[in-house]
């Protein structure tokens, strides 16, 4: 129970970190090729947030350009859409939950 | 600590649990209060008109298409042909075209699944024909539009019995409540909490009603859709991403969209802007 607890509070506390971090935060810091973890976090995400049907309408279409972007060099930019794309999924991720229990006001 | 994280994540979910299984009259009893007490000039009836029952100025110009020739005329009557040419009435779920659109949606023990009109079009024309058929526009809109038109007049009555349906009808309505997208915004945000009122030109249609004149023909579209398609459409200006027409998201949330608008008569004036 307790590392079920523990495990929770862990996703809930790294989640509303992320929801905190702007758009300009790098998400790779310490991995050798930025782009690579960037584009693969935002990857998962996306993919997590179409399972559940909450995905958000631009996410695909920013992964693919900034996948174009590094293809064609510009790593800064590449890397910095991926990060948006990144927090677009970390968004979507919290809303999931509340869409399950969600119901009217009155 | 053990025994309250445990009384705690219980009595979550069975609150989660008892709002899920609300029951279905008393849930459509509830919404359409809310209606009345937003817009208490509406009649009930009058519901089945969308934003054209809440603006003066907008019911002119559509009692005025109605008048005339409305643009959907045309695709109606090619609908009627398409479902003799397919032989659609040689299925017996469509057989009785008036019967059929005041039977679906419906909730079937065997598939434990919301069957839809169009989800019966589209089988029904598989065996027919062997192809499949389109979901949002169309060949489909046209003939379910047509069905529709058969049963002008009748009264919405969706049942929501088992514990199946329950279950459907509850993802359903969280679906219809959920926040979603870029803009975290539910239906309800604009179709229940703000019907009647302006986002930017246009007026927010009540949801109460909405189901009445499905498949519709919007001006925007200039042609006929579904009311998955307008789902799409929904959920794209919230900048989620819109799901496919007739995935089970979306049959639960016409299941439950349809239920509130029970008692209300199906429209064959299905113009909208």
């Amino acid at each position: 129970m307790k590392k079920v607890l523990i495990t929770v509070l862990s996703v809930f506390a790294l989640t509303a970190q992320a929801d905190f971090l702007g758009d300009s935060h790098n998400w790779n810091k310490g991995s050798s090729d930025p782009f690579k973890s960037a584009i693969a976090a935002a990857e998962t995400g996306y993919k997590a947030n179409l399972a559940v049907n909450m995905a958000w309408r631009d996410t695909g279409k920013m992964i693919k350009e900034a996948k174009k972007l590094q293809a064609s060099g510009k790593t800064a930019a590449a890397v910095a859409l991926a990060n948006k794309a990144h927090t677009q999924t970390v968004n979507a991720t919290a809303q999931t939950p509340l869409a399950a229990i969600a119901g009217p006001l009155f | 600590m053990k025994k309250l994280i445990t009384a705690v994540v219980s009595l979550g979910l069975m609150v989660g649990a008892t709002s899920a299984i609300a029951d279905m009259e008393s849930d459509r009893k509830a919404f359409v209060g809310h209606f009345k007490s937003v817009l208490p000039n509406v009649e009930f009836a009058d519901f089945t008109n969308g934003v054209y029952a809440v603006d003066e100025g907008s019911r002119e110009q559509f009692e005025e298409i109605l008048d005339g020739i409305p643009p959907y005329e045309e695709a109606l009557e090619k609908g009627a042909d398409e479902f003799l040419k397919f032989g659609l009435n040689k299925c017996a779920s469509l057989a009785d075209p008036a019967a059929a659109r005041i039977k679906h949606p419906y909730f079937d023990e065997a598939s434990q699944q919301v069957v839809t009109l169009e989800g019966a079009i589209k089988k029904c024309y598989n065996q027919q024909t062997g192809k499949k058929l389109g979901s949002s526009k169309g060949k489909i809109a046209r003939i379910s539009a047509w069905i529709s038109d058969q049963a002008a007049g009748e009264k919405i009555n969706v049942i929501v019995e088992s514990a199946g349906a329950k279950a459907a009808y509850a993802k359903g309505k969280a679906t219809f409540y959920a926040k979603r997208g870029q803009f975290n915004m539910s239906c309800a945000d604009c179709h229940v909490y703000n019907a009647g009122k302006k986002a930017r030109a246009d007026i927010l249609s009540p949801a109460l009603g909405h189901t009445t004149h499905v498949p519709m023909y919007r001006a925007k579209w200039a042609g006929l859709g579904t009311l998955h398609r307008r789902y799409g459409g929904c959920y794209k200006n919230m900048r989620a991403k819109p799901l496919k027409s007739q995935t089970e998201t979306y049959r639960n949330m016409e299941f439950f969209h349809q239920a509130m608008s029970n008692g209300l008569e199906i429209t064959d004036a299905r113009y909208r802007k």
